[in-house]
């Protein structure tokens, strides 16, 4: 610890930076939570469970290889892969039925897929704590202005960029991404061009939920993985694409920054309320402005 | 006043129903008369949610939250404070109401999905401030053993304050819906649209409706201080808020009396259910899903449907968005 | 008393009301006609303050309602049906007449009083009024579709308005239902001295029933008249231009 004398320009630095790599985590789970609430206008409270089961399946699967820098790589692939695939069953065997009913029954749904998921994860994992070592070559850190910073979150620094460019890309350049996007504007344009909307809802939802396992397994060598990380996280999720704009994804961005950022400073200045202080930005800034710093998309 | 009940077709059976509670301790084991005052106070806050959700049509996802502050406000003054015991107990209705008020008019300016996700991410941060705030509230444990007057502490004791409490909010919840109040409440739940266009201020009568349903989320608060002696911050959790939703949606939504129904089953379900296997949650999942998908308008809605189909051709053609 | 000078109002690029002009006098029946998408509905939500104009005045009395809210231009005297069925589904045909009634009586606030004993008479004379009394129990979800129509007008009725505006009050209706709406409408301006202000695409509807027409084509005022100069003008207009 630094003693009480003051706070250094290290200490500010060092915890700037651990709140911007938060907020890479945040960026990639809630540009998820805020696609699916874009195309299909629906807030997926199962979210969260699938970013948990993200962390959980990177887990099995790094385990799996050994726990070295292959079974960590492979798990960064297959545990979006294996959260995927779980959405994409629920979506088309329940989920699907549902578009024509009312809207609240959508949100149900999700909000019992949040309850049957999260104790499927107790039950296949169990409620230990789990860890996970980052590969060797992200170990250790460098040093910024005088004081450590971990290497994996400068690898967080990396991947978060490249996410949100690659979202970028994907909406505006390809084709199903332009679909999705007009569908998050108006759907029944999008119905009425011939295309199935049924399989847009259902790509866009297992896109969301593909970026929410990716989260998981990205933030998985930085804290414990345990049961009880989904409720913490879609909490959070659903503070930033309220205070970022719904569906907005360069809202998703700046409301995870500040809410990563406020959060790391929370710690640095009131240990016991760090948890306020996300918080507290998000009431300041939907007192200033109730439907969000960016354009809603509805 | 009370002309209109009398003239209602259930009342008989609603009058018996009061007599066989205010009887039950003395055939019932002790657990059960536990067990039904918990019934009680989870009914008393699905139907104080249910004013918003059922016949208001407001996505009042965090209800929760003033349940909580209820208890709190109650909970904290008993134990922390000298003053009377009746004095803490209404202060948490009304701390409740005040926060519906401060809540409400934030979410208010805003529409259906908006307003409920808004009143997630406030009704959280009061979460947070209870979980953290050690000093004051006992963090994550809680405060335990908060002591209430002798006449209410025993397990008989306090089923009867929660009955007759339950009982009086009940009606005037009942009072409230036949007024031109909820007339006009149910009105706005069908079409706001035209509501505006016929003079009704629409987000005006809204906030008031919240206020209302949160005073009464507050009294439910305080009747589980009397019932549980403790505090805790689950009861704040955004968790708590879902299920009882679900509870509005169970028993029927559109129904006086479904919230009642649906809390009955869901407390003992969990109660019944809990003691054989740890994976409730997995179970009130499947619930959900059931219900989604073949009683969406609840037990009580869809019986009353199926019963008045032949006179009652309701052809679902109403818009939620 | 409805005095209405340039109006525009613009969704992003599409202009939907661009050069509105509108003067509705007391006890007239007055009608606005012009194809779909001649921006009909959108001037009517701007009078009732459904939508806030981008410019223009709409006076009332001489005061500008402009960017009041539904809710008090409507206390001001102003009344309106929608052009889509715009009722309350889940309530008796009764309680949808009775919630404007309570709303004009400002009994809507009034908690811990039976609604059921309340402007029960008024409710029932405008029901019997337009004919729906002997369906007054009924679930108004499950009326026909004329019979919705009908409704939307009475409920407008509850707000005893000096100016009643209908949007397309025959749309979806058959030839038989719009001669007896028509007709419906006639009546109520004679007995209660309404003013009625209403829009058709259905020409030949109009020409029978109001005092004055006003033409719109693509948001813009054509023309506003007695019905006969009205004609006249039109057909100069196709002969000239061709039947559009």
């Amino acid at each position: 610890m630094e003693g009480g004398a003051g706070i250094t320009l290290a200490a500010l630095s060092s915890t700037f930076l651990v709140g911007l790599s938060r907020a890479m985590i945040l960026f990639i789970v809630t540009s998820g939570l805020s696609f699916v609430l874009g195309v299909l206008r629906v807030p997926n409270v199962a979210h969260g469970s699938l970013y948990m089961i993200g962390a959980f399946a990177a887990y099995s699967i790094s385990t799996l290889f050994g726990g070295g820098s292959l079974g960590f790589w492979l798990a960064l692939i297959f545990a979006p892969l294996v959260v995927a695939l779980i959405s994409l069953i629920a979506e088309r065997t329940l989920f699907c039925h549902l578009y024509q009913r009312e809207h609240l029954m959508l949100l149900l749904f999700t909000f019992a897929l949040m309850l049957i998921l999260g104790d499927l994860t107790k039950i296949v994992w169990g409620a230990d704590y789990r860890s996970i070592m980052p590969p060797p070559v992200l170990q250790g850190s460098v040093s910024v202005f005088g004081s450590p910073f971990p290497k994996y979150n400068l690898f967080l620094l990396i991947i978060g960029p490249l996410v949100a460019v690659g979202l970028w890309l994907f909406s505006t350049k390809t084709k199903i991404g332009k679909i999705a996007r007009a569908a998050a504007v108006d759907m029944e344009m999008v119905g009425a061009i011939g295309i199935n909307v049924s399989w847009v809802f259902a790509f866009a939802f297992v896109l969301g939920c593909l970026l929410a396992g990716l989260g998981g397994a990205l933030v998985s060598p930085t804290i414990s993985v345990t049961i009880g990380m989904d409720h913490n996280i879609i909490i959070e999720a659903f503070l930033i694409v309220t205070i970022g704009g719904l569906g907005n994804m360069w809202g998703a961005l700046i409301g995870s920054l500040i809410f990563g950022i406020t959060q790391s400073f929370g710690v640095l200045l009131w240990p016991q309320f760090a948890i306020i202080f996300p918080y507290l930005a998000v009431v300041i800034i939907l007192t200033l402005k109730p439907t969000g710093m960016l354009k809603a998309v509805w | 006043m009370f002309g209109e009940l009398i003239r209602q077709k259930s009342f008989g059976v609603s009058v018996a129903i009061f007599i066989m509670l205010l009887l039950a301790p003395s055939f019932l084991p002790r657990f059960y008369i536990y067990l039904m005052a918990v019934i009680f106070v989870t009914a008393l806050l699905a139907m104080s949610l249910n004013l918003c959700v059922g016949h208001g049509m407001l996505f009042q996802f965090h209800h929760g939250v003033f349940y909580g502050v209820g208890a709190y406000t109650a909970g904290l003054l008993l134990v922390k404070t000298s003053l009377p015991w009746w004095i803490a107990l209404i202060a948490g209705p009304l701390a409740a109401a005040f926060a519906g008020l401060l809540i409400g008019m934030f979410c208010i300016r805003l529409n259906r999905l908006y307003f409920g996700m808004l009143q997630i991410s406030l009704g959280s941060l009061i979460w947070a401030i209870a979980f953290r705030w050690y000093d004051l509230t006992g963090g994550d444990d809680g405060i335990h053993g908060i002591p209430v007057p002798d006449f209410i502490a025993s397990t008989t004791g306090s089923y009867f304050f929660v009955l007759i409490v339950t009982v009086i909010c009940l009606l005037l919840m009942f009072l409230i819906l036949k007024s031109p109040f909820g007339s006009t409440l149910q009105a706005i739940r069908d079409n706001p649209e035209r509501c505006a266009a016929v003079g009704i201020n629409v987000r005006h009568h809204q906030l008031i409706t919240i206020v209302i349903a949160t005073f009464f989320g507050g009294v439910a608060g305080i009747l589980f201080v009397v019932v549980e002696g403790s505090i805790f911050p689950d009861l704040l959790f955004w968790t708590l808020s879902l299920e009882i939703f679900i509870m509005c949606l169970l028993g029927g939504w559109f129904t006086f009396a479904g919230p009642i129904l649906g809390a009955a089953i869901i407390v003992s379900l969990r109660t019944f259910v809990g003691t054989y296997t740890e994976y409730w949650t997995l179970i009130l999942g499947v619930i959900l899903i059931l219900l989604i998908f073949f009683l969406p308008e609840g037990i009580m809605g869809t019986n009353y449907r199926q019963l008045f189909r032949s006179r009652v051709k309701y052809n679902g053609e109403y818009q939620t968005e | 008393m409805l005095r209405i000078k340039n109006l525009h109002k613009a969704f992003d690029d599409f202009k939907a009301v661009d050069g509105a002009h509108l003067s509705v006098d007391k006890g007239q029946l007055v009608a606005v006609i012009g194809p779909n998408g001649a921006g009909k509905t959108t001037l009517f939500n701007l009078i009732c303050g459904q939508l806030q104009p981008d410019k223009g005045q709409i006076l009332l009395a001489d005061e500008d309602i402009g960017k009041l809210p539904p809710h008090v231009i409507c206390r001001k005297g102003i009344a309106r049906s929608f052009q889509i069925a715009n009722i309350f589904p889940r309530l008796s045909v009764f309680r949808n007449v009775q919630v404007s009634v309570l709303s004009q009586q400002k009994l809507s606030n009034k908690l811990f009083h039976p609604a059921a004993q309340l402007a029960v008479d008024e409710t029932n004379h405008i029901l019997d009024s337009v004919g729906l009394l002997d369906k007054k129990r009924d679930l108004a979800g499950s009326l026909s579709h004329g019979d919705k129509r009908i409704l939307e007008i009475a409920i407008a009725m509850g707000n005893e308005p000096e100016l009643l505006i209908l949007d397309e009050p025959t749309a979806g209706m058959s030839p038989e239902e719009t001669t007896t709406t028509m007709a419906l409408i006639q009546r109520l301006a004679a007995d209660q001295g309404l003013t009625i202000l209403f829009c058709e695409h259905d020409m030949e509807v109009v020409f029978g029933v109001a005092q004055s027409i006003m033409v719109m084509q693509q948001g813009k005022t054509i023309v506003q008249d007695d019905p006969l100069t009205v004609r006249q003008n039109i057909e100069v207009q196709q002969a000239y231009l061709g039947d559009e």
